[in-house]
Parts: C-alpha cells; structure tokens; sequence
C-alpha cells in the first residue's frame, strides 16, 4: 500500500489577524500561494490576508454577454421589421427609426450583460457543485479556515507551526457532502 | 476629580447609547446572529400566522385565479373597461407594483454604490419586495391583455405566421424593460443569498437542508467563491439602476407617447421614477416595521436608525414628487389647451376630486408633517402608517393618471366615467398574492443578509476625538 504523497490541512482560526499571520508563516516555511486557500463568512480582501490578487472571469464574461445582448437589440430594431411579410410604417417615422432602437438596444445590451454576469459567478465558481468538498461548517459562524496542501512529510512541522500561531484546530481535510 | 467622573462617565453613557442605537457599533458573535436569524425563520408558525396565511390563502384563490377564470371564460366585458376607458384597474396595478418593486433596486443597488451603511440589514427585505411586486405586475398585465393565452405573440421569434412585434410600440418596450428587470432583479435577489443560504444549510437538517443544499449550490466560501461573487454584485449594483430607471420611464412613455390631454408631457419619465421610488419606500417601511413586529429577534436587527435613514429619504422623495406634480401641472395649466383645461377641473372638481385632493394630502402633506421630526420618524408604526398612506396616495395618483384622465378626450361624444368590476377583487388578490408570498419567504429564506450585517460591523468602530467619542467607518473593500 502506498502513502499519498501530499495532504489537504485544514486550520481553523477565530480571527482575521492570526490567520494572515499565519498565512505569512506558512510562506516562510516554503507552502506556495497556490497550495493555500483561505474560507471565511464574510468577504475577506486579498490585502487583508496578504495573499495574491485573485482572477476574476466575471467583468469580461459580462461584457462579453453585453455584446451578445446588444447584436440581439440590433437584430430586433434593425433587421426584424425587415422581416415582417407587410412591413409596418408607423406614422411619418423613418422605416427603421433611432430613438426606438435606442430603447431596444439598450434594454438588450443590459439583458445580456446582466444574464452573463450572474452565469459568470456559476462558471468561475464551478457552481453548482454537490460533489464531497473539504470543509467546516465553523467558517459561517465566523471563524476563517485554511486549506493547504503540503507534502506528507511535512504535515507536523506545519501543524506544530499552525497551532503556534494560534489556530483553534489544524486537522487534515476530509472530503464530505455539504 | 467629581469633573473628571462626570467627563467619563458621561462618555460611557453617550458611546453606550451609539451602540444601542447603531446595529453597525452593536457587533454580536457570527455564531449568535446566525442562531437569531434561523430562529426567526424556523420559529413554529403561531395560530394567528397560520389564520391571516389561510385568509390571504383564500383571497388569492378566490378573487385573483377564480375571477381570473371567470374573465377568461366571459371575457372582458366583466371588466369595467369601456370606451373611452379602455385603459382601467388592471393598468393602474401593473404602474403601482412595477412602482413597488423599485424599493428593492434603490435600497440594495443605489444605496450599495453610495455605501450607506444602514442599508445592510434590510436589503434582502427590499430586494424581495422588487421580485414579488414584479411579479403582481406581470400578472396585471396578462389581466389586462385578456387572451393571456396567446402571450408569447409578444415575444419577438421566428414563426410561422411571419409575425414579429412592432418594436417601435412603448408597449413592446414595456415587454422588454420589464423581462429584463424581472429576470435582473430576481438574479440580484438570489447573488448575494448565496452564503446565507450556505449558513442555513449548515444549521438545517430534513427538507429545509436538501432545499438549502440545493439553492447553496455548493458554496464554501473559498477566496475565488468570494471574488467572483464580489466582482458579480458591483456589476449589478451598478448596471440595475439604469435598469430600474429604465423601466419606470418606460411605463410613463405608454402614456407620454401618446398625444392625449394630461398625458402628453416630456416630464413624465421622472416624475413616474420619483413616485415609483415614493411608493416603493412607502412599501419598504411598512415590511420592516411588520418584520420588526412580528418576527423574533428582528428587533436587534431592525433598529428605530433603520427607520429614521427611511424616513429621511421618504421625506425627499416626496419633496421631489411635489415638485413633479407641480412642474406638470404647471406646464399642462399654462398651456392653455382646451381639453386640458377642462380634464384638470376634470381632476379637482369632478365626481372623483376628493381622490384628487387625497392624493395631495398622503403624499406632500402627511410625510411632511410627520416625517420632519427626527423622533416620530424613528417610530416604526408611525413611519409605517406614513408608508402605508403614501401607498393609498400614489395609487389615487396612478387611478387619476389612467382610468379619470382617459375619461376627457377631444371627443366629448365619448366622455364617460369609468365604473370599475371585477378589476376590483383580482387587483385585491394581487395584494394578498404578494403578502401571502412574503409570508412563505420569511419562512423558507434568511430575511437578514448576516455576512452583509457582519462585514459591516466589521467596518465599524467607536472613535475619540478629544472628549468626543464619533462613529469611524472604515472602507474594507
């Protein structure tokens, strides 16, 4: 049988501060950015933590949804009335009058942006995801938890340097449904 | 040395007075709200809940789906609407509840931009509000529309009787803005619920725990989980107002576009946004003071600063919306077109003028008079009794706009008043539509966003300034 080679630690803590300086001791002692992730209640700034800016799809996939939804309004305002087996002159308006389309366009291009910025959240996040995740229910009461990945061999001597920072438990991470 | 106790003990009491009145400096363990915001929510129902719920149950079955059924089968001679009033009850109620729902967007979307702080125990109230008055408009209009069943002829797709609607109608429009702002809204709604349903599902088991498990979608709240949602809310906070705006100066151009007396005014945009904001935080207050009152530990929650913030803001609005009505009824007076002159003695001294002067009076006099004293305006049923008032005023407001206003034409042949009917009891079964939906959210979703609640405690702190202790708030995003 053999032993995995690396293994999720989960520390609880019961405050923002020892958790970032816990954070930096973990640096120090040669976990990478990418091997820890950080779970809170409450929004948590990357600043606070003194962890890396975090990547966000969400404005781009917006934006994206937001020319999606403007193409749509000029279909609609532009190229439907083309469409209609009797074309409808409404009143002296031109054929394919500005401030109407305007309406159409703009309603759309928000549509759009809207509809993708919110499917943004689900594909960035992986939403939604029912599989067994590591985690403790604690983190919505408050506390801030530390996922990290580290090398077997060096589970104790982080352990060791999580409790000295003050965690209120370090225990490996066990997947479970939510 | 008796001075100096004096200094501090007097100190001591002002900051404990900041902290009882500000839920911002009155911080609770996580643990604690979390525990206060599901009991309020699991609470067993009293007998008297489930008595106004069978009610409402009743009122909703009985006057909105079966007189529905009964319009439907009839058709819309069973209404009142009758040339010239072809517009009546049913579009009174879409304008008063798409008016309802801009609450929602301005508490949660307006004040999240400005970063005002009270706004963050009760931006869920609102944002539900949005949704569910949304959804009575909607219902209104397919009343209104009378073949409800041929709905999707409004929707613009290819089919095969070539028909396409004509979007350069404001009622095309209308099916536009307010699809676009039932789905954005609803979507805004469910963002930031996300980690409150998380939190439930933590602390629920049984049936409440699959439904939360579900809704939770899984959310840990991880560093990414946190970002992208952040990133998601700023987008919306920002892109709804348009939205919003939007919406309300549509519904005003279905009358504006068209060249009626009363109706044709280039102000109608904002002046329809102004009173939907006035009815909407009407609406809103009346909510909270009702949630205060009636669910548990919603008064920690809910604070008399909560309702001095509203009242403040129901104050200018309705400043704002006196200066609209009179910048148009300026403008239609002065004009001195003959048909406008007479549907404004029309509005002031016909059969329906004491509507008129009730209008006046629930919306400039009464907040006015009420709402200028900071101590009434911290009193929840006071300020709820305002909200409610304002409600019945601004639906006077949009009865005279609609079905009073269609009655004088250019055609004196046709004048003739509008004699309501079933309109009556389905616009009451929208009433109790959206409370009785209300009733099943305070039960099945968190009505307080705790993390929002939270993070602004976490914000917040006492500072000294010399002797003098302020409110500091610092900027954590």
């Amino acid at each position: 049988m053999t032993e995995s080679k690396v293994i999720d630690l989960l520390a609880v803590f019961s405050d923002l501060a020892p958790a970032a300086d816990a954070i930096e001791q973990l640096r120090a002692l040669g976990v990478h950015d990418d091997c820890m992730n950080v779970i809170s209640g409450v929004p948590v700034t990357e600043a606070m933590l003194g962890r890396p800016r975090q990547w966000t799809n969400v404005p781009r996939i917006a934006m994206g949804g937001a020319i999606l939804g403007l193409s749509a309004g000029i279909f609609l305002a532009y190229i439907s009335p083309f469409l209609y087996p009797y074309p409808i002159q409404v009143s002296t308006q031109s054929f394919v009058p500005g401030p109407p389309t305007a309406v159409v366009m703009f309603e759309l291009t928000m549509l759009g942006m809207l509809l993708s910025t919110f499917l943004g959240v689900f594909l960035d996040s992986f939403f939604p995801n029912y599989r067994p995740m590591k985690y403790v229910p604690e983190v919505s009461d408050g506390k801030i938890a530390i996922l990290i990945e580290c090398p077997h061999v060096d589970e104790k001597k982080i352990t060791d340097a999580l409790n000295k920072m003050g965690a209120e438990s370090v225990k490996p991470a066990e997947a479970q449904h939510l | 040395m008796s001075d100096n106790k004096h200094h501090a003990d007097a100190a001591q009491s002002h900051e404990e007075h900041l902290r009882e009145k500000h839920l911002m400096l009155d911080p609770l363990p996580r643990g604690r709200m979390n525990e206060m915001v599901m009991e309020s929510m699991m609470e067993k129902p009293t007998w008297k809940f489930w008595l106004v719920f069978g009610f409402l149950a009743f009122v909703v079955v009985y006057f909105l789906f079966y007189q529905w059924g009964v319009l439907i089968v009839k058709g819309q001679g069973e209404a009142g609407v009758m040339r010239p009033d072809y517009w009546g009850i049913f579009l009174v109620n879409t304008v008063f509840w798409i008016g309802i729902s801009h609450a929602g967007t301005f508490i949660s979307a307006i004040l999240r931009v400005f970063k005002a702080e009270f706004r963050r125990p009760f931006t869920r109230a609102a944002e539900l509000m949005t949704t569910f008055g949304l959804v009575q408009a909607g219902f209104s209009i397919f009343m209104h529309m009378g073949r409800v069943w041929v709905f999707y002829w409004l929707l613009p797709y290819p089919n095969q009787r070539m028909l396409w609607p004509n979007l350069h109608s404001p009622l095309t429009w209308d099916l536009l803005a307010i699809t676009t702002y039932l789905l954005s809204s609803t979507m805004y709604l469910f963002l930031p619920l996300i980690p409150d349903v998380a939190m439930a599902r933590d602390r629920s088991t049984g049936w409440r725990k699959n439904i939360y498990k579900v809704l939770a979608l899984g959310f840990r709240g991880t560093e990414g989980e946190w970002t992208h949602l952040r990133a998601a809310m700023n987008i919306f906070a920002f892109a709804i107002s348009p939205v919003m705006f939007s919406v309300h100066t549509i519904v005003s151009w279905d009358f504006a576009a068209a060249t009626r007396p009363g109706w044709s005014s280039t102000i109608f945009g904002p002046y329809f946004i102004v009173g939907a904001l006035h009815s909407g935080m009407g609406a809103a207050v009346v909510v909270l003071a009702v949630i205060r009152g009636t669910m548990k530990h919603m008064d920690y929650f809910v604070r008399g600063e909560h309702f001095d913030a509203i009242g403040k803001l129901m104050l200018i609005i309705s400043m704002a919306w006196a200066y609209f009505f009179f910048n148009d009824y300026m403008v239609q007076w002065y004009g001195g077109d003959k048909w406008t002159q007479q549907l404004l003695h029309f509005h002031e001294a016909g059969p329906l003028g004491w509507m008129w002067f009730a209008m006046l009076f629930t919306n400039i006099v009464l907040p006015w008079a009420i709402l200028w004293n900071p101590k009434w305006r911290a009193n929840p049923w006071l300020v709820g009794f305002v909200g409610i008032a304002i409600n019945v005023g601004m639906w006077f407001e949009r009865y005279i706009i609609i079905p009073i206003s269609v009655t004088i034409n250019r055609m004196p042949f046709t004048w003739r008043m509008y004699t309501p009917g079933i309109e009556v009891p389905m616009g009451i079964g929208t009433v109790a539509l959206f409370i009785l939906l209300y009733m099943a959210a305070s039960k099945l979703i968190p009505l307080i966003p705790v993390w929002e609640v939270q993070e602004g405690q976490m914000a917040h702190e006492l500072k000294k300034f010399g002797r003098e202790t302020v409110v500091s708030v610092s900027e954590l995003e």
